[in-house]
C-alpha cells in the first residue's frame, strides 16, 4: 500500500455564484500530523466534508488508503474516524450508547463494552460513560467526539478545529491526546484549524489554504526554513534605527511592523548589527529571531 | 441491517416526542369509553331508529366491537398527525441537531442509513395503530362486553356474527396500517429536504387536509382526480367490515397506498443520497 493514505486530486465545491474551495491537491502520509491550515471562511471544512463524503464536490477526486471515496465509499471511509467542526451528539442518550450507535455504524455490529470504555478512558470519560451528553460541558464533548472518532481503531483521524471553544487546559489536554496518538499508537491526523500556535505545536507536514485555494503544502520545518534569519529588533527611534540597519550590507528585507523592525540577518552577524544601532546612539531593547508560523502563514496569505 | 435498524428503533424509542402519540391515544380512547359509558346506548339506539320498528332486535348491540369501531372512524382524522410528530423528526431531527456529521462520515451507505431509518418509521406508524387496536377492543370489550357488530356505512347498515370479528378487525387494523405507512411515508419524505421537525408536520397535515377535502368534493370536475389521491384510498380499513368483501376496492386501494409510499421512499433515497450536509 501507498505511504500516502489520504490524497486529493483537484478537489473542488461550486455553490451557486462562488466556490468554496478549488483545486486542492493534498498528499498526507501515513504517520503524519498534518496540519491544515487557514483563517475562518478558508474553505477548511468544506474540503473536509468532501473527503468525509458529507459534501460531494463539483470537480476533483478523494482517495483513501488506495479506494476511490467515491466508487468504494465503504472500504475508503472504513480506516478513517473524524469530527467535522463541533462534535453533535444524540444529547438524549448517554455517552456510552453514543459510542454504540457510532461504533456500529463502522462495524455493522455492536462494539463490545470493553472496547467502549477503553477509548472512553483514553479521553477521561470512563466515569461519566452512563451520564446522558445533554449534561456534558463543551471540552466534555469535544473529548468525546475524539473518543467516537477512536473507537474502531482508525488509521487516520479527521479533526476539524478540535480546540474550537475550549479553555486552555482543554485545548492542551487535546494536544497532548494527538501527540500521543501519533506517538503512542502510530495514528495519523489531518488536524484543520485556524489556530497558527496550535498546529505549529503538534504538526509534522502541513497545508495552507486560503479564499479556497490552497497556497502550500509541505514538512512543516521545511516551510519555517523559507521564514529563518528573520530578526525582530525592539528598538528606538524607529527612523534612525531604520536608517542604520539600511547601511549595513549583511542586513536586508528591512520592514517597519506594529512590533518593530524586522530584517533578514544571518545569525552570525547579530552581534555587530547590534553593535552598529549602540554606536549609532539607538537604545535596543530586545533582538527576537522571527521564524514562527504565524510570519509565514501571514506572509503567505497577506493577511498583514 | 438489523442492527441498523435496531439503533434506529431505539433512538426513536428513547425520544420523548414519541411517546407523545401514545399518551394521547392512551387519553383519548378512555375519554371516549367513558363518554360512551355516560351516554349509554343512546348513540346506537339513534341509529336503530328506523330499524327497530320493523325488525326484533336482542343481544348486546351496544358492546366492545362496535365502540372499537366506532373509535377507529372517529380516530383517522387524528392518527396522521401523531405519525408526523415521529415520521417527520427522522431526518429533519438529525439535520438539525448535527448528527447527520456523526453517522454520514461512517463505512455505512447512504442507502442503508436511509432504509434503516424509513423501516424504523414504518415500525413506530404500525405501533401506534397496534396500540389504537389494542386499548379500544381490551377496553371497549372490558367495559361494554362482547357480541354481534353493527357496523354502519353510507350504504346502510351491515350485521356481523361476533364469530367473524377478530379476523375482520384483524384484516381492517392491517389496511389502516398499509393506509398510515403513506402518511408516514410523505412526512418522511418532507423531512428529507428540511432541517426543522414542524415543516414536515405542518406540510403533511396539510397536504393530508387538502386532499382529503378533495377526496370528498361531490364535484364532477375533480371526479378524474381522486383515485390518483392517496387520501380517497386511506378508509380502505373500512371495508374489511362489508359482507362480502369488496376485493376489487380493497386491491386497488392496497395498490394505490403501496405505489405512494414506494414513490415517497425512492423520492426520499434520491433527494438523500445526493444531499450535502452543510449544517
Amino acid at each position: 500500500m501507498s505511504d500516502i493514505i489520504l490524497r486529493t486530486k483537484n478537489l473542488g465545491k461550486h455553490y451557486k455564484n462562488r466556490w468554496a474551495a478549488q483545486e486542492i491537491n493534498l498528499e498526507v502520509h501515513r504517520g503524519d500530523v498534518f496540519g491544515f491550515l487557514g483563517p475562518n471562511g478558508a474553505g477548511k471544512s468544506t474540503t473536509i466534508r468532501m473527503i468525509l463524503s458529507l459534501i460531494t464536490p463539483t470537480t476533483g477526486t478523494v482517495e483513501l488508503f488506495g479506494h476511490d471515496l467515491f466508487k468504494k465509499r465503504e472500504a475508503a471511509l472504513q480506516n478513517v474516524g473524524g469530527i467535522v467542526e463541533k462534535p453533535d451528539f444524540y444529547l438524549y442518550l448517554s455517552a456510552y450508547r453514543n459510542m454504540q450507535i457510532a461504533g456500529s455504524l463502522t462495524l455493522g455490529k455492536t462494539p463490545d463494552d470493553k472496547k467502549i470504555n477503553e477509548t472512553l478512558g483514553i479521553v477521561g470519560l470512563a466515569e461519566r460513560s452512563m451520564d446522558k451528553v445533554k449534561t456534558f460541558s463543551h471540552g466534555m464533548k469535544q473529548r468525546l467526539g475524539i473518543a467516537q472518532a477512536l473507537l474502531c481503531d482508525p488509521q487516520l483521524i479527521m479533526l476539524d478545529e478540535p480546540t474550537n471553544g475550549l479553555d486552555p487546559q482543554g485545548m492542551k489536554e487535546v494536544r497532548e491526546l494527538i501527540t500521543r496518538l501519533t506517538t503512542e499508537r502510530g495514528i495519523t491526523v489531518f488536524l484543520s484549524s485556524h489556530l497558527l500556535n496550535e498546529v505549529e505545536q503538534v504538526a509534522t507536514r502541513m497545508a495552507i489554504i486560503n479564499k479556497g485555494k490552497m497556497i502550500v503544502q509541505g514538512k512543516v520545518e521545511d516551510l519555517l526554513k523559507a521564514n529563518a534569519n528573520k530578526i525582530l529588533f525592539n528598538v528606538e527611534p524607529v527612523k534612525r534605527s531604520m536608517a542604520v540597519l539600511k547601511k549595513i550590507k549583511t542586513v536586508s528585507e528591512i520592514i517597519q511592523t506594529d512590533e518593530g523592525i524586522v530584517a533578514k540577518i544571518d545569525g552570525k552577524e547579530i552581534p555587530s548589527v547590534v553593535n552598529e544601532l549602540v554606536k549609532a546612539k539607538c537604545r535596543v531593547f530586545s533582538v527576537q529571531p522571527k521564524h514562527s508560523l504565524e510570519e509565514y502563514f501571514l506572509s503567505v496569505t497577506d493577511e498583514r | 441491517m438489523l442492527n441498523l435498524i435496531y439503533w434506529e428503533l431505539f433512538k426513536t424509542y428513547a425520544k420523548w416526542r414519541t411517546y407523545i402519540g401514545f399518551i394521547a391515544v392512551g387519553i383519548l380512547i378512555p375519554v371516549i369509553m367513558w363518554i360512551m359509558w355516560v351516554e349509554g346506548g343512546k348513540f346506537i339506539q339513534h341509529q336503530l331508529r328506523s330499524l327497530q320498528s320493523e325488525f326484533l332486535i336482542t343481544g348486546n348491540l351496544f358492546n366492545g366491537w362496535v365502540i372499537a369501531q366506532l373509535i377507529m372512524n372517529g380516530l383517522w382524522v387524528h392518527v396522521p398527525a401523531l405519525i408526523t410528530l415521529v415520521a417527520g423528526d427522522q431526518l429533519s431531527g438529525e439535520a438539525t441537531s448535527g448528527t447527520f456529521r456523526l453517522t454520514l462520515i461512517r463505512p455505512v451507505s447512504r442507502t442503508r442509513i436511509l432504509n434503516a431509518k424509513y423501516i424504523a418509521t414504518l415500525i413506530y406508524t404500525a405501533s401506534i395503530v397496534i396500540s389504537i387496536a389494542a386499548l379500544s377492543i381490551g377496553l371497549g370489550m372490558w367495559i361494554f362486553g362482547t357480541g354481534d357488530l353493527i357496523a354502519f356505512d353510507k350504504d346502510g347498515i351491515t350485521i356481523l356474527p361476533e364469530s367473524d370479528l377478530y379476523i375482520r378487525f384483524l384484516f381492517a387494523y392491517a389496511l389502516a396500517i398499509w393506509s398510515m405507512f403513506v402518511v408516514a411515508s410523505l412526512a418522511f419524505f418532507i423531512s428529507s429536504f428540511v432541517e426543522n421537525a414542524i415543516g414536515p408536520i405542518i406540510t403533511t397535515m396539510t397536504v393530508i387536509v387538502i386532499f382529503l377535502i378533495i377526496s370528498n368534493l361531490p364535484v364532477e370536475s375533480v371526479e378524474g382526480i381522486k383515485p390518483w389521491l392517496f387520501t380517497t384510498h386511506m378508509n380502505v380499513w373500512q371495508q374489511a367490515f362489508r359482507d362480502p368483501y369488496d376485493w376489487e376496492r380493497i386491491r386497488t386501494s392496497v395498490l394505490a397506498l403501496g405505489a405512494n409510499s414506494l414513490f415517497f421512499w425512492a423520492i426520499t433515497l434520491f433527494i438523500f443520497r445526493r444531499k450535502d450536509i452543510l449544517s
